[in-house]
Parts: C-alpha cells; sequence; structure tokens
C-alpha cells in the first residue's frame, strides 16, 4: 500500500499543466483599512505555479488569462480569490483577525488559538533565534515561559537539554519532554555515541514551527510519555499554488572562546609550590617554560551553515526540497562537526482535495570529529613550567611525565596537545526518519475525518577511536584501536478517526476524536577496545520495547465562550508485566472565552480575555530498563571469566528485577489566563501549576537477601512541582517604517520530594547523586524528602577574622562535639527559582535589529574545578607536578576540602545570548523576484554573574572541566528568487 | 496503467476508512510481550548444560569479578564505584584498613573513617561490604532454587552424570554461602538469614541473632562435609574438605566471640584435621604472594586460592588492587609486574614496630619500602608518609610479569585459608586451653619462623609462646591477608584497647568505642526493612 501510494504522488507531482492564451494583468495590492499599499504580496494562478510578487508599491503584473482565478496571499491578510473579467484589477487585502484564528498542532489534531484551553505556547520561524545553530532546540532558547532550553557546551554539534515546567517530574527516569516531529514520537531514551542529542541531525533551517504542550490537560493525550512535556515539532512543507522558488541561506561564523578556568600561571605555580609542604618533590621537577596550557589546546572555530530551498504548488500538488550542509569545529582543536542533509515534502489532494497524502522524508549524515575527552582536564591540570614538546623523538615528540624506568606514569595527566594531535576519535551517524500521512474527509458524512499516519525512525552512529602505540597514552598497551555505536530504530503506525459538527441550533460546536496507535523500538550500543597487548574489553547491549495506545479525546465549545476539552488515553507498554501493563490517563480542561462575553465583546481596550482550568494525568515509562519485570539471567564478559581447575568459565548471573515495577503516574492543575489588549498589541498569558507524582521510580536499596541485587528501581517515591509563569508581548511601535516587537517571559519554580523510601523513616538521609571528581565515587548532591531534588549536601566552612576559609573547620551543625556526616547539610539547589527570556526585534525601513536576554536567578553551582585541585595537596602526586585552580590562593587549603560550601556558589546569570543587525535590499535590487538579506550576528554576546567559573549556566550544578561556549560571530545572507 | 487502477479502487469511497476502522479496533496487545535481547530468561539460561557450571563459577567469582562486563552498567553492586565494589577490595578494606596493618592516602568518600574508627551506619564501603556478603548469599539461594531436583526433571534435559555433578555443585555453593554468612557475623553481628526457601520479591526477613545464625552455619558445614571431595581432591579452586574444616576451625576458634561460649576443643579438631591432610609449607615466604602462586610450591601451602588472572579479569579490585595501589613514591612499577603504582597503601609505624630488623634480612616476612617514605604520618593523605608494603608482587619466582603484559590487571591468587594460619590457630588454641600439646604448638610455631629466618635463628623457646606473641606473629605472618580486625576483637586489641597511628582520627591513635567492635547495620538496611534494628552504640 505504501510503496504503491508514492509511485502515485510522483507521477501526478510531475504531470504538466496545460496552457492557455495568456495576457497581461496588472493593478495595486492595497490593505483595505488603511489603503496602504502591500509590497510583497504573492499572486498566483490557481491551479498552476505561476506567479509573481507586488513590489515596494503594491503593483505587480502577471500573464494569465481571462476566467482564471487569481489568489493573493500575504502573511497576515486573508487570502484571496478573484476570477479574471479585465486586465486591470485592483485589490484590497483584509486583515487577518490577528492570530487568534491561527491553527495550533495540538497532537492528535490540531485547534485554533482561541479555542485552546491548555497551556500551549507557539514559536514559528519569525521567532528562532539566528546565529550559528547546529541543533533545533536552540531555535527557541529563551523564547517561551516555563521552557527551559539549556544551551549545549562548546562541543560542536551537542545539543542542548530542555526542561519543562522544572523538569523534575522524575528521580531516575528520564525527565526530557517527548519530541513529537511531524506526528512521530522520537525515542526519549539517550541517542548513544556520545550523548549527542536526538534532535541534532535535524536540520534547523527545515523547522516550521515549534508547539509546546506545557500543562497536564494537553500533553495527557501522549499518556505514559508526558510527564515531562510534550514538544510538537512541524517541518516545512510546500504551498498549494505557489510559484517555483528558490531559497539560499548560508552563514558562516567565527567562535572565539569567552572565558578559561582559572588555574595557576607558571609563575605563581612556582612560587606556590616552593613554599608548599611537599616542595622537596615538586622543585626539582620543575621546568622552566612558561606554557598557558588552556592556550594550547584551544582554537578559532569556524564553522558555516549552508541551505538551498525549492518549493513548488500546483493546484492539488505541493513540494518543497531543501539540502543543507554544515561545518563546526569547535574550540578544542581538532573536534568538529560535519553534517549533510536533504528533505523532501511532498503534498498531494485528491478527489476533489477530499484525501490529502503528506510525505516528510529527512535524512542527515553527520561526521563528528570529538576532541580527546581527556584534553581539557590535562590543559587545567598540566605542569605550567613544562614545555610543549620534549625535543625527543618519543612519544609524539611531546613532553610527558615518566616513570624513574623511563615510561610514561599512568595515572599522571598526559600532555593534553599530545592527547588531541595524536589520539582520535570519529564517528558517522545516519539518521532518516520520515513520515507519511493519509488524510481523508469522508464526502458522505460532512466532518468526519479519517487520518492515517506511519512513521519511521532510523538512527546509526558508528564510531572509531585510535590510541596509537607512539603515544604516552598508548605506551602500555602498544596503541589500541576501538570500536562504538549505537542504532535506533522505531516505527509508527497511528489511525485517528475526527468528527467535527457545529450545531448552530445549540451555538455549539463538538469535535470528537479517536485513534489507535503503536509504536515499537529497537536500541543496541556497542563498544570495544582491543590494545595490542593486554584484555581486550568488548561490550554490547540489545533491546526492545513497544507502545500501544488507544486516545479519544472530546472538545467542546458553547457559543465560543465556553469551552471545554477531556482526553482519556490507555497505555501499554512493553517494559511492565501484564497485570500492570495498561495505564489510563485522563485529563480534562475548561476555558471561558470572557472577550467574547457581551459586556467585553465591543471593548477596543481588551480584545482577548480567556480564564483556562485543566487537570490531567500523565505518566513516564522512560525508567531506563526494558525488562525490570522479568527475571533474566545476564552472560559475564570475557574479562569477568573465573577458573575452575584449568578452565576459565564466563559466568551467568541472575538479574534483580521488580515483578511488580509500573507507571509513573503525575496528577496536574492549570490555572491560566489568556489576555489581550488593544487588538492584541499587548498579549501574553499567566499561568500556575501544581503537579504532584506518585510512583516515582528511584533507585532504592532492598532489603539484602531478598533479590538478587542490593538496589532496585522500584515504584516509591512522590513529588511535588509546582510554578508560575508570565509573558507578555507588544508591539510598541508598529508604523510604515518602524516597527519594534518587544516579549517578555518569566516563569517561577519550585519542586520538593515528599517519599523517598519504604519505610519512612525520619533518619533517612537520602539518596546521595551529584557524583564529583576528586576521590572516586563521591558526591555533593542529595535527594532527600522535603528538599528540591539534586539538593546539595556539604559542611558549613567556617572562615577567619580576614573571611579566608579554615582548612578543615566546619560548623558543628548537630552540636554534637564532632564534624562527621551528621554536620552535612541540604542547602541549595541547583535549579533556577526564576527564569527569565526578553526578546526584542526592531526594524526600520530596510534595517533591523533584533536580540534574545536570559536571566536566572537562585541556581547555584558546585565548582569542581576548584575543589578537586585547589589545594597544596594537589601540586603533586605519582611522581609527577600538576597544576590547580588558583582558589588556593585564598584558601591556602593543604588537602582537597570537597564537601566544604566553600565551593558552593550562587549562579544566577544574566546573559544575551544573540544580537543581530540585518539590511534587507528590496530597495537596491528592485527587482520583486528577488530578495537578497544580509544579517550579522553574534551569540553569547555577555554573561552577568557572580560566578567564578567558566559559565554559569552548567546543568546538573557541577562545573568540571566544561567544554566552554564560544562567543560566535555569524556572518549570514538570504536570498531567493 | 496499474497506478490508474489502483487511484479507481481508492476512489471506492470507503477504502481508507475502512483501514482505519480495521486499524483503529485490531490490538497489537501481543506485540507488547517481547523477549529481551541480551538477556535470557531462566528456561532459555538453562537449555545450555553449561550454564551449571556457569553459574557455579559466578559464585566463586563473586569474590574476585566485579560485574557481568566492566563497562559499569553491570555492576553486581549498586550505590559505588564497581571497582570498589569488588569483594576483597571491600573485605581488606573492613578487615585491614581499619587496623594498625594499612592506612590509605586516598580521597575516596568515607574511605578515611574506616581506618580513623570514625564511620557511620551510612558509610559506603561498609554498607557495600554488607551487600557483596547478601549478593552471594543471593546467588546461592538462587542457585539451589535452580537446581532442585525437582526443578531439573522439569526441564528433562539433564542426565544421571550431570545430576550427579550438580549435586556437588549445590555443596560447593553452600560452603560459599557459609563462608559469607561468616563474614556476616563476623563483621556485622545479628544479620538475617535467608536461603533457597525464601521467595524472590518484597519482603522483610526478620534479624537473626549471632548465636543461631553461628548454629546455622555450623550445621550447614557438618551436612556439606562428608560429602565434599577430601583435601586437595577437587578441581584447582573448588571446594573440597579442608575447605570446610578451616571454616569450622575459624567459627569454633572465634565461638566466644560470636556467641560467648568457647569451643576452642572443637577448634582443635579441625585444625589438626587440616594440618595433616597433606599440605605443606612453600620454602619461601615471598612465593605466597607472586604471579605464579598456582604453580611455585605455593599451591601446597594455599587451601583455598581466590583465583585471579591478569587476562580473564579486567576488573581493578582484589589483588590488582593490593599490587596497584601499595606502590607510589619512588617505587619503580615495573619490579611488582604491574604499569603503575596508585599510591595509596601503606602501613602504620605500629605495625612495622612488629618487626625487630625491619630491613628484611633476617624475618624476611618483613617486607617494607622505606626509600623516600616516613615512618610516621603527620599526613594520612600524603603516600611518602608510613612505610609502604611490597608483600603482593605480579612477577613470578623468576621476576617475569603476568600474563597481562600491558600491567594493568595480576595474576595473583589471593591465599583465602592457608596452612600457616592453621599453624598459629593451633598453637593460639592450646594456649587457650583447647587441647594439643606444647611441644607441638612450638614446633609449628617454629617452622614458620624457620622459613621466614631461613635457618633457626628466629626460633622461639617455649617460655616466648604467649597469647601476646601469638597476636604479633599472626600479624608477622599474615599481615594484609584479611584477618587483622578479626584476631585484634578475639584478642580485645581492636576498639577501647589497642592504639594505633590515626586510630580515632588523631595522629598519636587513641582508643575508641567497643561498639566498634561490630560494625554497623546499614542504614540503607533500616531504611529498606522495618524488621531490622540499629547495631546498639550507632
Amino acid at each position: 500500500m505504501k510503496q504503491k501510494q508514492k509511485l502515485i504522488l510522483f507521477l501526478i507531482a510531475f504531470i504538466s499543466l496545460s496552457a492557455y492564451s495568456q495576457n497581461i494583468i496588472r493593478g495595486v495590492i492595497t490593505e483595505k483599512s488603511t489603503g496602504n499599499p502591500i509590497p510583497g504580496v504573492n499572486v498566483v494562478i490557481k491551479g498552476t505555479s505561476n506567479g509573481a510578487v507586488s513590489d515596494f508599491d503594491g503593483n505587480y503584473t502577471i500573464e494569465a488569462s481571462i476566467g482564471e482565478t487569481l489568489v493573493f496571499s500575504y502573511i497576515g491578510f486573508k487570502n484571496l480569490e478573484v476570477v479574471i473579467s479585465e486586465s486591470t484589477l485592483n485589490i484590497a487585502l483584509e486583515e487577518d483577525a490577528a492570530t487568534l484564528d491561527e491553527v495550533v498542532i495540538i497532537g492528535y489534531g490540531s485547534a485554533s488559538v482561541k479555542d485552546l484551553t491548555g497551556a500551549i505556547e507557539k514559536v514559528t520561524t519569525e521567532d528562532f533565534n539566528p546565529g550559528a545553530i547546529t541543533s533545533p532546540e536552540q531555535l527557541i532558547t529563551g523564547k517561551t515561559a516555563g521552557v527551559n532550553v539549556i544551551p549545549p557546551s562548546g562541543q560542536p554539534g551537542q545539543g542542548g537539554t530542555i526542561s519543562i515546567r522544572g523538569g523534575n517530574s522524575s528521580l531516575s527516569a528520564n525527565n526530557s519532554p517527548l519530541v513529537v516531529i511531524d506526528g512521530v514520537p522520537i525515542d526519549q531514551g539517550t541517542t548513544g555515541g556520545n550523548g549527542v542529542a536526538a534532535l541534532n541531525s535535524i536540520n534547523p533551517n527545515d523547522i516550521e514551527s515549534f508547539v509546546v504542550l506545557k500543562d497536564a490537560s494537553s500533553t495527557a493525550i501522549y499518556g505514559s510519555r508526558a510527564s515531562a512535556g510534550v514538544i510538537l515539532i512541524t517541518t516545512k512543507s510546500g504551498n498549494l499554488s505557489s510559484p517555483f522558488k528558490v531559497q539560499i541561506n548560508t552563514t558562516g561564523s567565527i567562535g572565539m572562546v569567552q572565558r578559561t578556568n582559572d588555574v595557576l600561571n607558571a609563575e605563581q605555580y612556582r612560587q606556590v609550590a616552593v613554599n608548599s609542604q611537599n616542595a622537596s618533590l615538586i622543585v626539582p621537577l620543575l621546568g622552566n617554560i612558561d606554557t598557558d596550557w588552556q592556550d594550547e589546546i584551544f582554537q578559532e572555530a569556524l564553522g558555516t551553515d549552508s541551505n538551498i530551498t525549492l518549493t513548488q504548488g500546483f493546484g492539488s500538488t505541493s513540494y518543497r526540497v531543501s539540502l543543507g550542509y554544515t561545518t563546526q569545529e569547535g574550540l578544542v582543536k581538532t573536534s568538529k562537526f560535519e553534517r549533510s542533509s536533504a528533505s523532501i515534502n511532498l503534498l498531494q489532494k485528491l478527489f476533489d482535495n477530499s484525501l490529502s497524502i503528506d510525505l516528510n522524508l529527512r535524512g542527515a549524515l553527520t561526521q563528528d570529529d570529538f576532541a580527546n575527552g581527556g584534553a581539557l582536564g590535562s590543559a587545567s591540570q598540566f605542569d605550567p613550567t613544562q614545555s610543549v614538546f620534549s625535543g625527543s623523538e618519543e612519544f609524539g615528540g611531546y613532553w610527558e611525565w615518566l616513570q624513574p624506568d623511563g615510561t610514561p606514569q599512568p595515572l599522571s595527566p598526559r600532555n593534553p596537545v599530545a592527547l588531541l594531535q595524536l589520539l582520535s576519535n570519529t564517528a558517522e551517524t545516519e539518521r532518516a526518519l520520515g513520515n507519511i500521512k493519509f488524510d481523508y474527509n469522508a464526502p458522505f458524512l460532512e466532518g468526519l475525518n479519517a487520518n492515517i499516519n506511519l512513521g519511521f525512525d532510523y538512527n546509526e552512529v558508528n564510531g572509531v577511536t585510535n590510541t596509537p602505540a607512539s603515544s604516552a597514552a598508548g605506551f602500555f598497551s602498544q596503541g589500541s584501536v576501538g570500536d562504538y555505536g549505537s542504532i535506533r530504530r522505531s516505527t509508527l503506525i497511528d489511525a485517528f478517526l475526527n468528527y467535527k459538527k457545529d450545531i448552530e441550533s445549540l451555538r455549539s460546536s463538538i469535535e470528537l476524536t479517536a485513534g489507535h496507535t503503536f509504536q515499537k523500538f529497537y536500541r543496541k550500543n556497542f563498544n570495544s577496545n582491543t590494545p595490542t597487548v593486554g584484555t581486550s574489553v568488548e561490550n554490547s547491549f540489545e533491546t526492545q520495547n513497544a507502545l500501544e495506545s488507544y486516545v479519544t479525546r472530546l472538545r467542546y465549545s458553547y457559543d465560543s465562550r465556553y469551552l471545554l476539552t477531556a482526553s482519556y488515553r490507555s497505555d501499554g507498554s512493553s517494559r511492565f508485566s501484564e497485570d500492570n501493563r495498561w495505564g489510563n490517563f485522563f485529563a480534562g480542561a475548561l476555558a471561558w472565552n470572557i472577550s467574547e462575553e457581551n459586556f467585553l465583546k465591543d471593548s477596543n481596550t481588551v480584545s482577548n480575555l480567556k480564564l483556562r482550568l485543566g487537570y490531567g494525568q500523565t505518566g513516564q515509562q522512560e525508567i531506563g530498563v526494558d525488562f525490570g519485570y522479568l527475571p533474566v539471567y545476564v552472560n559475564g564478559a570475557d574479562n569477568q571469566q573465573y577458573q575452575l581447575g584449568n578452565t576459565f568459565y564466563n559466568t551467568v548471573r541472575p538479574q534483580g528485577f521488580d515483578e511488580n515495577i509500573k507507571w509513573e503516574e503525575s496528577e496536574t492543575y492549570n490555572i491560566g489566563l489568556d489576555y489581550g489588549f488593544l487588538n492584541d498589541r499587548i498579549s501574553g498569558s499567566i499561568e500556575y501549576f501544581t503537579r504532584e507524582t506518585n510512583d516515582v521510580l528511584n533507585l532504592i536499596p532492598i532489603p539484602s537477601g531478598t533479590n538478587l541485587t542490593n538496589q532496585l528501581t522500584t515504584n516509591i517515591g512522590d513529588l511535588e512541582n509546582s510554578g508560575f509563569e508570565f509573558t507578555i508581548t507588544s508591539d510598541i511601535i508598529r508604523k510604515k517604517d518602524f516597527n519594534w516587537n518587544l516579549s517578555f517571559n518569566a516563569s517561577y519554580l519550585t519542586n520538593k520530594i515528599l517519599k523517598l523510601n519504604i519505610v519512612d523513616d525520619p533518619s533517612f538521609i537520602g539518596v546521595p547523586t551529584g557524583f564529583i571528581t576528586g576521590g572516586i565515587g563521591n558526591t555533593v548532591q542529595i535527594h532527600r524528602v522535603g528538599s528540591p531534588q539534586r539538593s546539595f549536601l556539604l559542611f558549613k566552612q567556617v572562615y577567619d577574622t580576614d573571611g579566608r576559609p579554615l582548612e578543615g573547620v566546619y560548623e558543628d551543625l548537630n552540636n554534637d562535639g564532632v564534624i562527621d556526616s551528621g554536620d552535612l547539610y541540604v542547602s541549595e539547589n541547583p535549579a533556577a527559582d526564576y527564569l527569565f527570556g526578553l526578546s526584542s526585534s526592531a526594524s526600520y525601513k530596510n534595517w533591523d535589529l533584533s536580540f534574545t536576554m536570559r536571566a536566572s536567578l537562585g541556581n547555584y553551582v558546585y565548582n569542581n574545578v576548584a575543589s578537586s585541585t585547589g589545594n597544596e595537596f594537589g601540586l603533586h602526586s605519582l611522581g609527577s607536578n600538576r597544576n590547580v585552580h588558583v582558589s588556593i590562593l585564598e584558601t591556602g587549603f593543604r588537602n582537597n576540602q570537597l564537601l566544604s560550601d566553600y565551593y558552593l556558589e550562587d549562579a544566577s546569570f544574566l546573559k544575551m545570548d544573540n544580537i543581530t543587525l540585518g539590511y534587507n535590499f528590496k530597495d537596491i535590487l528592485k527587482d520583486d523576484n528577488i530578495g537578497l538579506r544580509l544579517q550579522l550576528t553574534m551569540q553569547n554576546v555577555f554573561t552577568i554573574t557572580g560566578y567564578n567559573g567558566i559559565d554559569p549556566e552548567i546543568s546538573g550544578g557541577i562545573d568540571n572541566n566544561f567544554f566552554p561556549r564560544p562567543r560566535n560571530i555569524v556572518f549570514g545572507a538570504n536570498m531567493n528568487f | 496503467m496499474k497506478a490508474i487502477k489502483i487511484l479507481n479502487r481508492l476512489t471506492n469511497i470507503s477504502t481508507l476508512l475502512i483501514m482505519v476502522m480495521l486499524l483503529l479496533l485490531a490490538s497489537c496487545a501481543d506485540e507488547l510481550d517481547l523477549e529481551p535481547l541480551s538477556a535470557q530468561t531462566s528456561e532459555i539460561t538453562f537449555q545450555n548444560l553449561d550454564a551449571y557450571k556457569q553459574f557455579l563459577a559466578k559464585i566463586y567469582g563473586g569474590i574476585s569479578l566485579t560485574g557481568q562486563d566492566t563497562s559499569g552498567n553491570f555492576d553486581d553492586i549498586a550505590g559505588i564505584n564497581g571497582n570498589f565494589s569488588n569483594y576483597l577490595r571491600l573485605f581488606f578494606t573492613t578487615q585491614e584498613l581499619a587496623t594498625d596493618e594499612s592506612i590509605i592516602a586516598w580521597n575516596d568518600q568515607t574511605i578515611h573513617n574506616i581506618h580513623n574508627h570514625v564511620w557511620t551506619s551510612s558509610d559506603i564501603f561498609i554498607t557495600a561490604m554488607y551487600a557483596r556478603v547478601y549478593f552471594q548469599i543471593g546467588l546461592v539461594n538462587q542457585f539451589m532454587r535452580e537446581t532442585e531436583p525437582g526443578v531439573l526433571d522439569s526441564r528433562g534435559n539433564v542426565d544421571e552424570a550431570l545430576r550427579e555433578e550438580i549435586a556437588g555443585f549445590r555443596d560447593e555453593a553452600r560452603f560459599m554461602r557459609a563462608l559469607s554468612y561468616w563474614h556476616g557475623i563476623d563483621m556485622f553481628g545479628d544479620i538475617p538469614l535467608v536461603d533457597e526457601n525464601d521467595p524472590v520479591g518484597a519482603f522483610f526477613p526478620e534479624q537473626t541473632s549471632r548465636v543461631e545464625m553461628f548454629n546455622y552455619l555450623e550445621s550447614e558445614l557438618l551436612d556439606i562435609e562428608s560429602r565434599l571431595p577430601n583435601p586437595r581432591q577437587n578441581e584447582y579452586g573448588r571446594a573440597d574438605k579442608a575447605f570446610v574444616w578451616m571454616l569450622l576451625a575459624k567459627l569454633y576458634l572465634n565461638a566466644e566471640v560470636y556467641t560467648n561460649t568457647d569451643r576452642y576443643v572443637d577448634a582443635l579438631e579441625y585444625t589438626e584435621r587440616i594440618i595433616n591432610a597433606g599440605y605443606t609449607l612453600v620454602p619461601e615466604y615471598s612465593y605466597l604472594f607472586l604471579a605464579d602462586n598456582d604453580s611455585n610450591g605455593a599451591e601446597g601451602e594455599i587451601i583455598y586460592p581466590v583465583l585471579f588472572d591478569g587476562i580473564a579479569n579486567g576488573s581493578f579490585g582484589g589483588t590488582t588492587y593490593l599490587v596497584h595501589a601499595a606502590i607510589g613514591g619512588n617505587m619503580n612499577a615495573a619490579d611488582f609486574g604491574v604499569n603503575s603504582g596508585w599510591a595509596g597503601l601503606r602501613t602504620t609505624s605500629a605495625f612495622v614496630a612488629k618487626f625487630n630488623d625491619i630491613s628484611g634480612n633476617t624475618d624476611s616476612r618483613a617486607k617494607f619500602h622505606t626509600s623516600g617514605q616516613t615512618l610516621e604520618i603527620e599526613n594520612p593523605f600524603d603516600f611518602t608518609q608510613g612505610y609502604a608494603v611490597t608483600k603482593y608482587r605480579n612477577v613470578d619466582v623468576n621476576g617475569v610479569i603476568g600474563s597481562d603484559v600491558s600491567g594493568n590487571n595480576v595474576d595473583v591468587n589471593f591465599p583465602m585459608f592457608r596452612l600457616a594460619d592453621a599453624y598459629l590457630m593451633y598453637a593460639e588454641i592450646f594456649l587457650r586451653g583447647g587441647g594439643g600439646d606444647a611441644s607441638t604448638a612450638l614446633l609449628y610455631i617454629n617452622l614458620l619462623r624457620e622459613r621466614a629466618y631461613g635457618d633457626a635463628s628466629g626460633n622461639i623457646a617455649i617460655s616466648d609462646l604467649t597469647l601476646d606473641f601469638i597476636l604479633d606473629e599472626r600479624s608477622r605472618e599474615l599481615y594484609w591477608e584479611c584477618h587483622r580486625r578479626t584476631d585484634l576483637i578475639r584478642f580485645g586489641q581492636f576498639s577501647d584497647q589497642g592504639i594505633w597511628p590515626w586510630k580515632g582520627n588523631i595522629a598519636a591513635g587513641r582508643t575508641t568505642e567497643k561498639f566498634r567492635d561490630l560494625y554497623p547495620m546499614p542504614s540503607a538496611e533500616l531504611n529498606a526493612n522495618p524488621n531490622l534494628v540499629p547495631t546498639p552504640g550507632y
């Protein structure tokens, strides 16, 4: 079926259209309300792709025949169709009643903005962040309230972290929102292969809009995957009846290091070393060079991004083809990201437009060169008095720490430049995803619509690492090679019926949706490392899961004033035993369009006022294990054998399991108020939500001896989240030559753990989390009942009269006379209390200027770079000198004091993410069929913060050799003809 | 043409509608019954008849391995770094680091609290040790369930010969369970008793008293003893009667600590059985701790070797840890058959003082590295403070490195039980009035001293043979072999008596609270199981 349909599509797409006798038709297009001319209006002969565009004075000319129909279209105005009766045709276009009639995808359907009952935000192309953007989520950073996109680190090609409303609906399960691309939910598991984000092989240039479903009344339609919110991505497609258009975008960027780790320079190092307790060990090893190792590993990073898009639309067919090519170097030498992508969208209407077939196919080939992961840490720790090169041939010519016998000291930092230049780690990612959607309006019953969506997603990563024998890192193994990779595959079948009916006699409209969906996932990870000598390691893991769901939704509106939405989803997951397999998720929402009431209907001041109330149940089944309910055996690897007699045996081990494992379930209440004043020149919304999550999965200790492991992931905890959100958008200036729009959003978020264990024991300290470097297994955070997630758990530092921290002296908070783990206290947490976003876009004649700023208040970061190295003991270890953090100059610590709250800092910040200046050449070109716009963008313009480390915006709140984000200067050109 | 036909078919208005209706109603529920791909159900696992022995290998390997691979995703124990979680490494921490014999430089979690005697019930290492003990017990219980005669019958593919072999496996598995239970009552006191008759899943085991557990262990060991092969008659590394005798002898020797009732007479009986079982001292003390201690003569002295192999065991626990972690300062890692030192473990001056001559020239058991090291420890975090110990080395008698020539993992087998220990036990039991005779006791002690000194110059007289001497001699002979804490407690010298550097968290050392003779029931257990009570004092 699928194959044949595709064939038909292609056939129809290339049918040529018959010709008519042609006349020149001309006229002026004006705005109906003001009479001002409108430039840039599309004029197309209906049923063809022949068209023209109005010039700056609203004039158009087009070759057409009397009797044909012209279609006039322009964003913000209603489309107009006019049958040609004479050769002059002046047109007045009517303004579209603002954005309220805008249609928003809501998950298995769509609705107009004025009919929405949930907390839903839409971000479209014109609002997207500009600049050198390789991963789509960066397009909406700072644009919506309650959605926090932490930009990726400076590692090229990496994706950011998205959290909706704090993303704290779970402890151990996934807290990332469900992402749905053109109706196909993407595997929520990590992608594998260096943790590169699931979205980064989607070309950002192909994205039309993001719709963020925030409250549970809107997300519950996605049931067991919706607790962390849902993001619906719609990709661009062609328009019917539009002329052939070529659009070319190209940008070039250069990225620079903003800030590096504050470690001692050579002179400081010598000084500190001479006076330290281990001076006798350190001083003989000192070199006489002055090397800034961070300088040695960073570079100016160049990037390019080019896209070409072809679109054309006929009467019942349209297509869009886009090709993209992106290269992005990283700030760390040898790191690079390269992506080639292609996408095709075909739309075909059949049978008097009753059947529409929509095909999306996209593919991307990504080539990653990963800089050696140890180089950043080494650069902070390598002795600044040593030189990069040794002068000898050994170890690739690089200077290294050696043992007395001349072999490299294996546990010393390796020369970071050698790590970058000699070792390699490259990966190739193939990604293909697509869907074909059949949408059929049944002719025998008006309003009945049947819909089938078939989708797939395929992602394959293949990586190779190489550590040559000539490098110090490869000395003992005499070189090693490694392979790693992953495969992610999913297939989807959706079938839906939708029935919509306006009952005018009752002033009601009703819409019913019912559907059945099935999605299956397969994942495989593998890695191996084969040294020339020594033990080879080979690990591989393969798994699968499936999800089947029945979905229904009712939407009812009375007199456009009172709106009701109710939905119900039943989800079956292969991850649970048959007894727990099915979960039911209900949601309901009410909205009152107050502005439709008589007392406001004619108000010139209040153009929109809507009160919304919502309730929803959602679940979480991304629990990290696929067969946690089944007793199974796992085979042992070849390097975990045991000898019995003269034979080595691979082992088998029974796995611990929880046969009762099930969904995490959340209940969310939401109240929201949408407002619009002065014909929506000022608009926005206010939201409050509160969410309680039960049966939260947590890895907890279980009674020893009762199972085959000591800790088990089981449904045990309760969590609470709540928050306020506020948005306001205003067209401050709206003139012919001068426009200025300003948007602001703010959110306040808080979360608390209510329950964590089987036994409600007040002495239970909680579940440690937040691993740090400096020793092995040390943690600085805790999940504790009564506190927010990942709260820091540290000792309270005591300071001397000069304000210097006293080494090892902490407050005896429990007054028992000794300083022990009982004196650790819960203080702050890494989540921000308040998040703000501000976007401004202004245009004056052909110039435009826009910027995005973000601020975060109350987010704390533990400076692990300082805590792990900033002490005298860190100056020397295992026969090698090591550089340390400058905090040693203040603290004078001898040993590391990892659990001192001295290292916990308020990392509130204000950032300007980007600023863009653009110029449109339409006046100069004087040709309506050609457009050219140039722009200059700066990304990561400035950061104002009290935090002392590289960057205050650290996901998880532990700063440890963060790959710095670059400050980019981006030059872009945008052409269409 | 074909396309047009299809088009015509599609014009039939209901085709798509019917499809949608079908898809709407068709259930895929069967598709939700998926099978794991990287693991197998019990049924499939035991279709492979080798699986029984592979499971037995897992039980033995529970002491030396860390999990099913080294990725960190299949560690046996959760809540702790995989390499830290190794049974023997944790056992060394609880038995040696807490004593005068060993101190560590690293700053890993609460590791210093062990030597400093300030550990709490939430200590990660103590919690992991407890978890390791019960992981072993859980493995054996599951092995017993999977190999019950009725279960074997139901599988229909186990022939008589294999059935008999499996019966032997079951007795060996029960020995391994008893070994861990012994570690459990030795370290933690009253602990729950769970066996194969308990279910797998959510229930709360009752705490069992140390006395009850002692009686259970005694009956378990006496039951399997008769059926196990004679000493040194089983495959290398597998349990025989001598394993059981040694464990019984140790239970009886410490019975007064465990049950307040002494059992020295029984201890003597089983100690004598071991001594008369044909084991012989290896001529060179140092050979016991080398990479070829399975073939250099040491195999004749070691009763229960925990097996390690540089190629087959890729984790950083056990003897790999004992070799690497003891190297630092100006020591040359290559001399120890490894590629690097980890600069962690040293010893205290209190232990060094047990030797009159620390050079090793007279008593060859004094294996210290002193160059670049200080005797006293002012900063415990500095490896170069405190003498280094050179006992375990990954080279053979000729100095040739072990099988992993990259120098990461070692071949040294760990002597869990060995003959020299039985000799010392005999003398101690005699002195404690359990029977035996003075001249035999003296003979056994002098056999050890003659080996250590190379001649009779170090021999002692009967008048020297006192309990205090035995405690010190045990330390000189058996240091870093995970006996010290148990010995100190039996001699009353672990907590409220006995002082060594950094005990009690001060450089000079001081006595600590008596309750520290037991490690605490981990708070993780108390939170998980309402039937457990906290260990007194914690």
